[in-house]
């Protein structure tokens, strides 16, 4: 049962421990001595990154490291790739040791079988998008049409066909990052590291670029060692997942291990933190009424919005986008058969929000009501609306 | 009262019997190279010598309406400003039209050769020592002393080791001219982003590849500003240059000096200022073609 | 702290402050003497303002710049005294003197030498370094146009390299011509130096090398002075031809000139500049003193008037004279 385990796993990390600094030796000893990370910086000088971490992850899987800044989880990462040579402890790839590789077999290794991407993507201003994919490639020597081949293949499966030629300059954050996900699938690795790759990108890309690589994966099939801060997002990508503290590993579990049995106050505090809602306001997720009368508009004008987009109500404003009300499709055809007064029509006691609102304390706002609610800034004027389905899609 | 003056002396000056003779070594040193480097600075001045007169038959070569063309067409690739194109090109004729064309082709053939060497020497110096903290310990000091030492002083020990005339210039303006170049590009290298740097590792580039294909090319704007300063530099070096015999506008002004005639002192030194104008015009255009992409 | 360090800086600011106000004594005015670089003018100086200092109780100052410039300030009234006017070189000279902008007050030296100089190991060779003579017959400027292939100019090896006079110089343009008339253009490159130092370090340098090198310059000087050079003969002196630099250069009469102003209003002073004349040796000997010694100007000015005495009874008064052998001693 054991041996058939082993043999699945692809990445093996045994009593990581890295220091930064110059007094490393008296450092190693006041660690063994289990003095903590403040104490040894104060004393030495020596910054404790990644204190005696080990764990294993399988093939195919998506191992999730989590902790907040300066728990070391980056560190970790760059240990795997060589980045940074360990201070101490073992990092065996399929069962090879990773810091006894010559320097050709370490070239080796990450031109072929680790790949790295990164939170503020790491792309190369002077090349174009098609050339940074195929920057690994390039490196490997691989020949000029076959690596432009590939790299506009990773280009279409990250959605950016058609952007080959582009600066990178003239990329949005989400873009850029699909092109540092495309380059380093470019290399066909057998493991991706991935460094807070969605840190920098606005709450409602990440929830795309999350999605988009849960597809990737399920695609390819690729080994994922992922870095977030985000516990939602460890949850919904992990496997397994990893939370770090002071460069310590804390606990090791599966999302729904560890949320049913948190290892301790820490861990259950991080958890909680998961409520989303709690983090973003409505800001993040509000959008733009598609269907928008004014109230020197006529019924029919309205109508024909309605039918243009396809809704069932109109959101109705006064002069520079003061909001009003709603007019519904009942209500306009009733004005239309001149049963009721066009100022009259308006639903007006609806309940608003606006755009700096926790998104938790819509809730029970969202819950009741029956149209979507408007967003008003402090003048009352219309800034956007929030259906009921995007609040429910950032609790996911 | 005798106590008093003494005390004063003591503290308002320098001790009189402390000295240190610095001066005797140096000379020592200086005659000690004029008689035994001979052969060395032989070899020196034979390849300046001949890349003088290759990069001066070259600068004469070139006819006057073409180099005033291709200021011309240079000038509006880069700004797409068809009043500036005719501007500079304007400006260069008027170094022809008043009689200086010759003086300046001297003057180009100088200043070019110094940007070359300062450019073959500095950008891998600069390259070194934006990797190596010892090395940027032992270079910074040196390019200090190089951007403050008055040239007047290495000039003299110049003409004595490589004679009189436009060797000897071309390595004073170097001197002069190199450090922009080289502070640039430890710099501009040192800039570029340390993910994007990680990011080449990570692929497996090797410190070379990293280097050429990634730190270099991302610098590359910043490295251009320094190549700027360095053609600026060597510009002004032109009139300390003909003090120890250097060809060009530069001996003009120092007629002009010498007799007393601002006329003729102030129509090089307004030639020199428009050569100095179009040659930072035209490596400012690239450096902005460089940097675009990046904004 | 910062209180008590502030308070020792403005103890010490004070105490200087002090010194420096009690240090002032009663003077007669100030000289202010121009100095244009070259070091028989910085001797002459120094000498005079020993003098001054002495003898009449002046302030002194020395203000350097080049030629055009300190002779500028000449005129203008910002330099006083002009102890070495080399009335060739400076083209506005006689018209300046003669319209009153300047007034020559004496003669310094007349008996002074310029022209092509080659080193005497050129023509005689020596022994004690092991150099054979490379030119026995050179003797006059004419004789170049034979030894063109001694002196090969690295730039231009088909031709030889003759060493001009500083661009912008009244004597550069004299030279220019003299190596039209003689022809040497044909086989020599006039090479223009730029600088009075740059040309001493040309000359010195193939000196020190013991290599052939045949060059403009002059004497006294230091140069002149401490390498055994040889002035190559030309044609008899004649005014008309001077100036095609057909014959050889006249002595240059260097005087002594200075600010009309400052005549009229230090008439005693005066009276001693009008009578100060030395001659191309004595200058040479200070000259040579230095440069043996290493020795300062100044050091220089001391020794040289305690070793000829006799001047100070030349050019002074009795009772000014012993002022100034009271300060020597």
């Amino acid at each position: 049962m054991n041996e058939v385990k082993n043999n699945n796993i692809i990445l093996r990390v045994e009593n990581l421990t890295k220091l930064f600094g110059t007094k490393k030796t008296l450092a190693r000893e006041m660690l063994k001595k289990g003095h903590d990370k403040e104490e040894i910086l104060k004393h030495t000088g020596v910054t404790v990154a990644v204190n005696n971490v080990s764990f294993e992850v399988e093939r195919g899987k998506v191992f999730v490291l989590i902790g907040l800044s300066g728990s070391g989880k980056s560190t970790v990462v760059r240990c795997i790739n060589m980045l940074q040579p360990p201070t101490s402890g073992k990092i065996y790839f399929e069962g090879q040791d990773v810091e006894s590789f010559s320097k050709s077999e370490l070239l080796d290794y990450r031109r072929n079988k680790v790949s790295m991407v990164f939170q503020s993507f790491g792309l190369m201003s002077h090349r174009n998008v098609l050339n940074n994919v195929a920057f690994g490639l390039e490196i490997r020597g691989v020949k000029k049409s076959e690596r432009e081949e590939r790299a506009m293949e990773m280009i279409s499966m990250v959605g950016l066909k058609g952007w080959e030629y582009s600066d990178i300059s003239s990329l949005s954050g989400g873009m850029r990052q699909r092109v540092g996900i495309a380059r380093a699938l470019a290399n066909n690795p057998d493991i991706l590291l991935m460094d807070e790759p969605f840190s920098a990108l606005d709450p409602l890309v990440r929830q795309d670029m999350q999605f988009e690589l849960l597809s990737i994966q399920e695609k390819l099939n690729k080994t994922v060692i992922f870095i977030t801060h985000d516990i939602n997002e460890a949850f919904k990508l992990g496997d397994t997942v990893a939370i770090m503290r002071d460069g310590k590993i804390i606990q090791i579990d599966t999302p729904e291990g560890m949320s049913s049995n948190p290892a301790d106050d820490y861990v259950r505090n991080f958890i909680n933190s998961a409520d989303k809602a709690q983090i973003y306001c409505v800001r993040s997720i509000m959008q733009t009424p598609t269907c928008l009368v004014r109230t020197r508009d006529g019924a029919n004008h309205a109508l024909k919005q309605m039918k243009i987009n396809g809704v069932s109500s109109a959101f109705v404003v006064a002069e520079k986008m003061q909001f009003v009300g709603i007019l519904t499709l009942e209500n306009a055809l009733k004005v239309r058969a001149g049963e009721l007064a066009y100022q009259n029509a308006f639903i007006r006691d609806l309940p608003t929000t606006t755009p700096e609102t926790h998104i938790a304390d819509l809730i029970p706002i969202a819950a009741e009501a029956s149209f979507p609610i408007a967003v008003v800034d402090e003048n009352n004027q219309l800034s956007g609306i929030v259906t009921k389905a995007s609040v429910l899609a950032s609790l996911i | 009262m005798g106590g008093v003056s003494v005390l004063e002396d003591w503290l308002f000056k320098f001790p009189e019997n402390i000295y240190i003779n610095i001066k005797e070594p140096i000379d020592g040193a200086i005659d000690y190279m004029l008689r035994n480097w001979e052969p060395f600075f032989d070899v020196i001045t034979k390849v300046l010598r001949s890349m003088l007169s290759g990069i001066g038959t070259f600068v004469e070569l070139i006819p006057w309406w073409l180099l005033i063309s291709l200021v011309f067409i240079a000038t509006y690739a880069m700004s797409r400003k068809i009043l500036r194109a005719i501007l500079y090109s304007v400006l260069l004729f008027f170094i022809g039209a008043i009689g200086l064309w010759d003086l300046m082709n001297q003057t180009l053939t100088v200043v070019i050769s110094s940007v070359i060497i300062s450019l073959v020497f500095g950008l891998p110096i600069g390259i070194l020592i934006s990797s190596s903290k010892r090395a940027n310990a032992v270079v910074r000091p040196i390019l200090d002393t190089m951007q403050t030492m008055p040239s007047f002083v290495y000039l003299i020990p110049a003409v004595m080791l490589l004679g009189l005339g436009n060797v000897p210039a071309v390595i004073a303006t170097t001197i002069y001219a190199i450090p922009p170049v080289i502070r640039l590009t430890s710099h501009g290298i040192q800039q570029v982003d340390v993910e994007v740097v990680e990011a080449a590792k990570s692929f497996g580039a090797t410190k070379a590849q990293a280097l050429f294909k990634v730190q270099i090319p991302q610098a590359m704007p910043t490295i251009m500003t320094g190549v700027n300063q360095t053609i600026m530099m060597a510009i002004s070096m032109v009139v300390t240059c003909s003090m120890i015999g250097a060809t060009g506008l530069g001996t003009e002004v120092l007629i002009g000096i010498n007799r007393l005639e601002s006329g003729t002192g102030f129509a090089a030194g307004i030639a020199i200022v428009i050569v100095a104008i179009i040659m930072d015009r035209l490596t400012q255009g690239i450096i902005r073609e460089e940097s675009a992409p990046n904004e | 702290m910062k209180k008590q360090l502030s308070i020792i800086i403005l103890c010490i600011f004070l105490i200087a402050l002090f010194s420096s106000c009690s240090d002032k004594t009663e003077s007669a005015g100030k000289v202010i003497f121009g100095d244009a670089g070259w070091d028989s003018m910085k001797f002459h100086n120094e000498v005079a303002r020993l003098i001054a200092e002495a003898a009449y109780g002046f302030d002194t100052e020395v203000v350097s710049g080049s030629t055009a410039i300190t002779y500028t300030a000449l005129k203008s009234g910002d330099v006083h005294v002009y102890m070495e006017t080399w009335t060739d070189s400076i083209a506005t000279y006689a018209d300046d003197v003669k319209n009153g902008n300047v007034i020559e007050l004496s003669v310094n030296y007349d008996d002074n030498a310029q022209g092509l100089y080659v080193p005497r190991y050129v023509i005689e060779g020596d022994p004690g370094r092991g150099i054979e003579p490379m030119a026995p017959d050179l003797k006059t400027v004419e004789d170049l146009k034979k030894y063109s292939h001694i002196f090969t100019d690295p730039d231009d090896p088909s031709k030889g390299r003759i060493y001009g006079a500083i661009s912008g110089w009244e004597v550069d343009r004299i030279m220019r011509n003299k190596f039209e008339f003689y022809g040497l253009g044909e086989f020599y490159n006039y090479i223009d130096p730029g600088s009075d130092p740059a040309l001493a370090a040309a000359i010195s340098a193939a000196y020190e090398k013991g290599e052939p090198v045949v060059a403009y310059y002059w004497e006294p000087a230091w140069i002149t002075g401490k390498y055994d050079l040889v002035l190559l003969e030309d044609a008899p002196y004649d005014p008309d031809l001077y100036q095609l630099g057909q014959c050889e250069c006249p002595a240059i009469r260097i005087t002594v000139s200075a600010n009309p102003e400052f005549v009229e209003e230090n008439p005693e002073f005066c009276g001693f500049l009008s009578k100060y004349e030395t001659s191309s040796a004595l200058t040479s000997e200070a000259l040579s003193y230095i440069q043996e010694n290493n020795a300062s100007y100044e050091a220089a000015a001391k020794w040289f008037l305690k070793e000829h005495d006799e001047l100070l009874d030349q050019w002074l008064p009795s009772d000014k004279a012993e002022l100034v052998r009271k300060q020597l001693n």
